[in-house]
């Protein structure tokens, strides 16, 4: 230490501070004055302490999960009891499943009925849709070579989706019953009344075209009907619900804002051909049925 | 104003000191400085602690109110100087302005100490309560001035009661802490 008076000492150490309040407010001006550097030193800092304070805050977690589970652990008993009692009851419930299952096997052998196939399905992960002519539509991780084919039913793991409109080797577009494009026949699950389920972009597609003495009920379960041959019926869709009077949507059961996985199936509904009708006329010829309605909308002799 | 640890001192010539005892008396020099640091370090961690951004200025205020008083040698300007700045690079309030605080509480605490320690321990607290009011008051009043709109004075009250509240229990724990380093001093 350099040698200094007594006297100096003193004098230097009541200048000190002065001179350091002097210095704060000279820091304070030149952090305010320019403030990228008093920033960057901010961050300089707390690189330095990040180590400590990860510590700090990881300790704080186990604390808080050491408290938890001695909480869980003061509650174990009673738990164990509501488990066990769960668990009885749904062992009676086991039993009555299985004898209602048996029941129903020896009621369809004497119906001598004949069993449904199981539908094969494929489960893929969804991507989001990149392009397409389909506002709402997504794209799917499987394609023809996993079996998926166009037409195709899509379920999310509580309802149905949407349909199957593209496939190519690896990726498969799903068209979702929320888009504009997509006109599903459906039944009211209770009613068994048929409608049309049309989607309009928006998060609840519309029912259209139910019969007027059999209206929609609000919160009534929405199935798919087989009418047009495209869906197997009963399928859940989704829940009625009333916007407005005189207004029914459904609420799909999917979560189809945030789908992440898809299973498709693919029911073999193609394969079921209706026996020809003897004295039956087709009604649609598949090339001509486009041009017919449009040239009789216009009046005779307006052709060409 | 002079220092008043200065005859302690002087009668243990420091040539005759041996490194043992030259590091015990560093390390009980930097043990309030350590202290307040380690609790910045604890309060500006991403921990749940409630009230946590207005304990923190109440306990180093306390600490360092304390140390100016009762025992300076362990609180020097640069130390406390230090801290502030270290408090505001850490914290969120403008550079430099924890500085600023500390060093008047520390100076306020300096210079009345002769009088404060003849004073009962409830005249101190009330004392340091104005201190730590004001302290709280100019934190708000520069906060409002760096940011040019006038800002919710709920947190600088909290913050005031908070320094006048924790001042008992930080007070006894450090007069506790210097009763056990006086008696270690002297054997």
């Amino acid at each position: 230490m350099v040698p200094v008076s007594i006297q100096v000492r003193q004098a230097l150490s009541k200048l000190v501070l002065p001179v350091l309040l002097l210095m704060s407010v000279g820091i304070i001006i030149a952090g305010q004055a320019d403030r990228p550097l008093a920033d960057r030193a901010r961050m300089r800092v707390a690189d330095v302490l990040a180590p400590f304070w990860n510590l700090l805050s990881r300790t704080q977690t186990d604390s808080e999960r050491l408290v938890h589970g001695l909480k869980e652990a003061r509650n174990l008993s009673e738990e164990n009891h509501r488990l066990s009692v769960e668990n009885a009851n749904l062992r009676r419930w086991y039993e009555v499943a299985v004898s209602l299952a048996r029941e129903n096997d020896a009621l369809k052998t004497e119906l001598h009925w004949v069993p449904e196939p199981t539908p094969a399905f494929v489960t893929g992960r969804v991507v989001a849709d990149s392009g397409g002519i389909y506002a709402r539509a997504v794209l799917l991780v499987a394609g023809t070579s996993s079996g998926v084919q166009t037409g195709n039913i899509a379920l999310a793991a509580n309802g149905l989706a949407g349909r199957v409109t593209e496939v190519g080797a690896h990726a498969a577009r799903i068209l979702l019953i929320t888009d504009i494009a997509s006109r599903l026949p459906v039944e009211l699950e209770s009613s068994h009344a048929t409608a049309i389920m049309v989607g309009d972009n928006s998060p609840l597609p519309r029912l259209l075209y139910y019969s007027q003495d059999t209206r929609p009920i609000e919160g009534e379960r929405v199935v798919t009907s087989d009418q047009a041959g495209a869906f197997p019926s009963g399928i859940p869709i989704g829940s009625v619900h009333y916007l407005h009077p005189g207004q029914p949507v459904v609420q799909p059961f999917a979560r189809l804002d945030r789908l992440t996985m898809l299973r498709v199936f693919d029911f073999g509904q193609s394969e079921i051909e209706p026996p020809e009708a003897p004295g039956h006329v087709p009604l649609t010829r598949p090339h001509r049925a486009l041009t017919l309605p449009f040239k009789t909308l216009l009046g005779p002799g307006q052709e060409g | 104003m002079s220092d008043p640890h200065q005859p302690r001192w002087d009668h243990n010539a420091e040539t005759q000191l041996t490194s043992r005892q030259r590091l015990d008396r560093t390390a009980r020099h930097l043990l309030p400085s350590v202290f307040t640091a380690l609790v910045i370090i604890f309060f500006s961690a991403p921990v749940t602690i409630p009230g946590a951004a207005e304990l923190l200025p109440a306990i180093v205020i306390n600490t360092i109110f304390f140390w100016s008083v009762w025992r300076p040698s362990g609180m020097p300007s640069l130390a406390v100087f230090l801290l502030g700045l270290f408090m505001d690079l850490v914290g969120f309030t403008p550079l430099g302005v924890s500085a600023f605080i500390l060093l008047l509480v520390h100076g306020i605490g300096n210079y009345a100490r002769f009088g404060l320690m003849r004073l009962n321990f409830l005249l101190v607290w009330c004392l340091f309560g104005l201190v730590g009011a004001a302290a709280a008051a100019l934190q708000w009043a520069l906060a409002c001035l760096f940011r040019l709109h006038l800002l919710d004075p709920a947190p600088a009250f909290f913050e005031a009661l908070l320094c006048i509240g924790v001042y008992p229990l930080l007070s006894a724990t450090f007069s506790w802490f210097l009763h056990i380093l006086d008696e270690k001093d002297t054997p």
